[in-house]
């Protein structure tokens, strides 16, 4: 049970302030429709958080905003966020807040001057006698660049209303001692999604999280299964949103929360400047990444893609690229295909090689100028720096449609192609002649809804390892996924 | 009170242990590496940090200290790396470094477990009952523990033996504290390669130094201009050597200082694994050495004769030669370079470069393009000698992507394929037989213009010599197969 406010406990998000394209004015009526959104699956509501870009936001705004959350919230708990660099100006948002009905107030760590910690303590000792509401302290070095001591969250927690502490540093350790040094006293609220199994094992409260405007049933299901301690079920849903609740901390934060609700349907707009929508915090990758996971989560809905993995004559495969079976034969080029993986991670390599002076030559030249529609090439390397010989393109044999599917050809494509011909290297089955003589197209097919970068890189190294066994000779590895390097030497 | 010593000053390089190819201390190159050094020297420190004394048993380490001793032969002092992590060892080592016969010795703080600073001054208190010269080692960045300056202090005035201190971590505020607190009592060398000059210059006594196997004239220079008051002069080498050490204290020391000396034509090797090459030195920072060994007055690398067979042609031209460059290059059909510069990310160039013959498959390809759909999907011509096709890998969209890769990433190409014209690469005589295409990649959130341009210059540079001296090689290939990291083969 909360120690000193009986509402004190669950599922609280850390709500975005939706702006107004160009203008960057506040959109109250996207506030609404969010906190709608989520107002079925949460216990309260927090205005103008480290998510709601709060040091961007006027006191009015920041006023409105409570305002607007106690109008929607349908009488659940409103907690303001008050916090600022200077006592003054935290004092008169809280005076705001509790004026405009809030319940509690959030306060950071004072922040960008660096006060001792006497600085600090006095600084909440003035807002919490200052103001009669409710007080939440707030850690979070991430952005703060400093802890809020132990020591002094110890002390403040003898006010009487100083009632919890919001920890999002994911820094268990710390967790851990302000439980046993204030945790008789004030309850706990965990703010770092990656940590919210464990911080709940560790007898944290509830959550306060920007993850949980996007995905808060999953924590409420997570805190009902760890209070039942069913455990397992618990982990099992911690982890699946393991990956966006680390998207959302580490790559983008309240941007990359703006970036998911949009894809869900809820437009937010874009943060207030210097935030950049993406391309900044958030690059683009990592939005591709949030669709991908969204998918997963059943958030958003899967496209459901119609193809065929390439078949009939090997040589007659290579027609895109101007190469007939009657080329093939005339210019002694050699080909070989592999196919290895299961289901989505089911990968076919179709591999062709030969002699620059040949056709392949001029079609190796042209695919890097004149590409097919949606199939840019990709040289083959083992990572950026190391491009592999004989010099070798990658070539997807499905148009790309979005960067999500480009991610998977990137990166565990490429350097799971550029491993196999090393390999080949290694074991010194590629011709030496042909090393600096010859170049090689491999035709690549994605599932286009692959998603495993592991499972697809094990799957391209068995299948190109396969392609050129059948290409250069030698004894093929295919399944047998990565060759111990000793039994190779 | 004076100095303790009169020899602990000047210019001391943190000689590298050269190994050969089967991992053991290779003495012939570490002779020839000493005799490289000597005559630019006021002292050398034999396992060292750059040594990698932590890498080498306590045999190989006496073996390393004796060669050093004999091929020196008392021509200048030999302040030899000793430190351990334990106080036990070090006693020992020190020990036995002063009945070899060495000057003096170069202590490390004890580091791994992180021991309290009082446990830290009883560790050097025992060293010096050895007896032999003691010089404090101070380098927060790998031992983990950074001295106080009252614990500077406090050994430096009370132990009988310590003469100076060796401070590596760039912290000059730390270093001015040291001069108000024991300037003139003992030695204070800087040994961070990035702040030289100014250390020097705010009353350092010398200098120890990675980058003094590579530059060890360079640094004379700089040195003495202080002495003399010339500090225009020393401020000017220390700026021209600025980018190659920033290189060498921030990746990758001793791989990099290694790697250059390769270049250079005096073979030590790689570092011990785990330090390998493509690691923290990595392939984009070795082109950039390269190019700064090559600058007028730094000299490291020198000019070759180098002939190009264009099937029924040769052209000699003359190059900066490394120990990768062949003598003879042919294959001009279609030659394949990859460069690749950053960060910062989001600015960070790619290249892909196509450089062959104009009547074979590039030429073919990039004519057949341009009349195919040209300037419609974004190709542009931007060079004439040699006939250049830029390629973007991104669709370009906005007008400050479009200024991004058509004036800023174009300019950087430009630049690269203007000073390979220079240097040799590129010789007068093909410049009316290959073509060149780039394809080039500009992150869709570029902003920094300067860095597109400058990016682009390194890649583009690089991926001109990868193509021509068809690096990398099946051996540099087949070493770090298993250890190479895709920088997106992985998930967020």
């Amino acid at each position: 049970m909360p120690i000193k406010l009986p509402w004190l406990k669950g599922v609280f998000p850390a709500l975005v302030t939706p702006f107004v394209n160009k203008t960057e004015e506040v959109d109250e009526a996207a506030y609404r429709r969010l906190i709608r959104h989520v107002l079925p699956h949460v216990d309260g509501l927090v205005t103008s958080g480290t998510t709601g870009e709060f040091p961007y936001l006027t006191r009015p705004e920041q006023r409105r905003l409570v305002e607007i959350g106690i109008e929607e919230s349908g009488g659940k708990p409103v907690i303001a966020g008050c916090g600022a660099s200077s006592t003054h100006e935290a004092l008169a948002l809280t005076r705001d807040a509790k004026e405009a009905g809030a319940s509690a107030a959030l306060i950071v760590t004072p922040f960008f001057l660096h006060p001792s910690d006497k600085g600090v303590y006095q600084h909440f000792y003035d807002i919490a006698t200052g103001v009669d509401l409710p007080i939440i302290l707030y850690n979070i070095p991430q952005v703060m660049d400093r802890y809020l001591p132990r020591t002094v969250v110890e002390d403040l927690a003898d006010l009487p209303n100083v009632v919890a502490l919001k920890d999002s540093s994911g820094d268990l350790t710390y967790t851990m001692e302000v439980l046993e040094y204030a945790g008789d006293r004030i309850d706990l609220f965990v703010g770092h999604d990656e940590v919210v199994l464990p911080a709940l094992a560790g007898g944290v409260s509830g959550v306060i999280l920007a993850s949980a405007q996007v995905y808060p049933e999953v924590w409420q299901e997570v805190i009902r299964l760890a209070g039942e301690g069913h455990l397992q079920e618990a982990r099992a849903l911690q982890r699946r949103v393991q990956k966006l609740s680390r998207i959302f901390c580490r790559h983008g934060g309240g941007v990359a929360v703006k970036a998911a609700l949009k894809m869900m349907g809820l437009d937010m707009g874009p943060p207030r400047r210097p935030l950049k929508a993406t391309g900044g915090a958030l690059i683009h990758e990592t939005r591709a990444e949030i669709q991908l996971e969204l998918e997963k989560l059943g958030k958003v809905p899967v496209e459901d893609v119609p193809f065929e993995y390439p078949g009939g004559p090997l040589a007659a495969r290579f027609g895109d690229l101007e190469i007939t079976p009657d080329l093939i034969a005339i210019h002694r080029l050699r080909v070989g295909s592999g196919m290895a993986g299961e289901g989505l991670n089911k990968v076919q390599i179709d591999l062709i090689a030969g002699g620059k002076e040949t056709a392949l030559g001029d079609a190796y030249a042209l695919q890097l100028t004149y590409p097919l529609h949606g199939r840019e090439a990709l040289t083959g390397i083992l990572e950026p720096g190391l491009t592999v010989r004989p010099s070798t393109l990658i070539l997807p044999a499905l148009p790309q449609k979005n960067l999500r599917q480009a991610n998977m050809i990137y990166g565990p494509t490429q350097s799971a192609l550029g491993r196999a011909i090393v390999d080949a290297l290694e074991a010194r089955s590629i011709p030496p002649a042909a090393i600096d003589d010859e170049v090689m197209i491999a035709l690549v097919t994605v599932h286009p809804r692959a998603l495993d970068r592991h499972a697809l890189y094990q799957s391209v190294h068995a299948a190109a390892g396969a392609a050129l066994a059948q290409v250069f000779g030698g004894s093929s590895d295919q399944g047998s996924g990565i060759r111990d390097q000793e039994a190779v030497r | 009170m004076g100095y303790k010593t009169e020899w602990f000053k000047g210019i001391f390089p943190a000689l590298v242990t050269p190994f050969s190819a089967d991992d053991r201390v290779d003495e012939g190159a570490y002779r020839e590496l000493i005799r490289f050094v000597l005559p630019h020297v006021d002292g050398v420190v034999p396992c060292g940090t750059t040594g990698e004394f932590s890498y080498l048993t306590m045999e190989e380490r006496k073996q390393v200290l004796e060669i050093c001793l004999d091929e020196v032969g008392g021509r200048v002092p030999v302040l030899a790396g000793t430190g351990c992590t334990s106080t036990r060892e070090t006693v020992a080592l020190t020990q036995w470094a002063k009945e070899a016969g060495v000057t003096g010795a170069l202590i490390v703080a004890p580091y791994f477990l992180k021991p309290a600073f009082n446990e830290v001054y009883d560790h050097f208190a025992a060293v010096d009952q050895v007896g032999l010269p003691l010089v404090l080692y101070n380098i927060p960045q790998c031992a983990g523990t950074h001295f106080q300056w009252w614990t500077a202090e406090g050994m430096l005035l009370n132990f009988d033996n310590a003469i100076g201190i060796k401070d590596s971590s760039g912290d000059l505020p730390f270093m001015e504290a040291l001069f108000e607190k024991v300037k003139g009592k003992v030695a204070i060398f800087v040994g961070h390669d990035e702040v030289v000059q100014a250390a020097l210059a705010a009353g350092a006594d010398g200098a120890i130094l990675a980058s003094a196997n590579v530059i060890p004239d360079v640094w004379q220079r700089v040195y003495h201009a202080t002495l003399e008051g010339d500090l225009a002069t020393a401020q000017h080498w220390q700026q021209q050597v600025q980018k190659l050490v920033r290189i060498i204290a921030n990746n990758g020391s001793t791989q990099a200082v290694k790697e250059a000396l390769c270049m250079m034509g005096l073979a030590v090797g790689h570092s011990r694994h785990p330090v390998m090459p493509g690691g923290a030195f990595r392939r984009e920072d070795r082109e950039e050495v390269r190019l700064q060994l090559e600058l007028p007055g730094i000299d490291k690398i020198k000019k070759a004769p180098v002939t190009y067979d264009l099937g029924g042609r040769q052209v000699r031209t003359e190059v900066f030669a490394i120990h990768q460059t062949p003598r003879t290059i042919s294959g001009f059909t279609l030659k394949v370079g990859e460069g690749f510069a950053g960060p910062p990310f989001q600015e960070l160039a790619h290249v892909d470069l196509l450089l062959g013959l104009k009547d074979g498959p590039v030429g073919r390809a990039l004519e057949r393009s341009l009349a195919g759909w040209g300037e419609a999907r974004g190709l542009r011509v931007i060079h004439e000698r040699p006939r250049t096709l830029l390629v973007p890998t991104v669709t370009v969209r906005t007008a400050k992507q479009h200024r991004l890769f058509y004036e800023d990433a174009a300019a950087g190409v430009n630049l690269a394929i203007r000073l390979s014209v220079e240097d040799g690469f590129l010789p007068e005589a093909i410049l009316d037989d290959v073509v060149l295409i780039a394809n080039v990649f500009v992150h869709p959130a570029a902003s920094i213009a300067k860095r597109v341009e400058l990016n682009n210059y390194k890649a583009m540079r690089q991926a001109i010599r990868k193509a021509l001296e068809g690096r990398p090689t099946v051996e540099e290939l087949v070493h770090e197969k298993a250890a190479a990291r895709h920088p997106f083969r992985y998930a967020p």
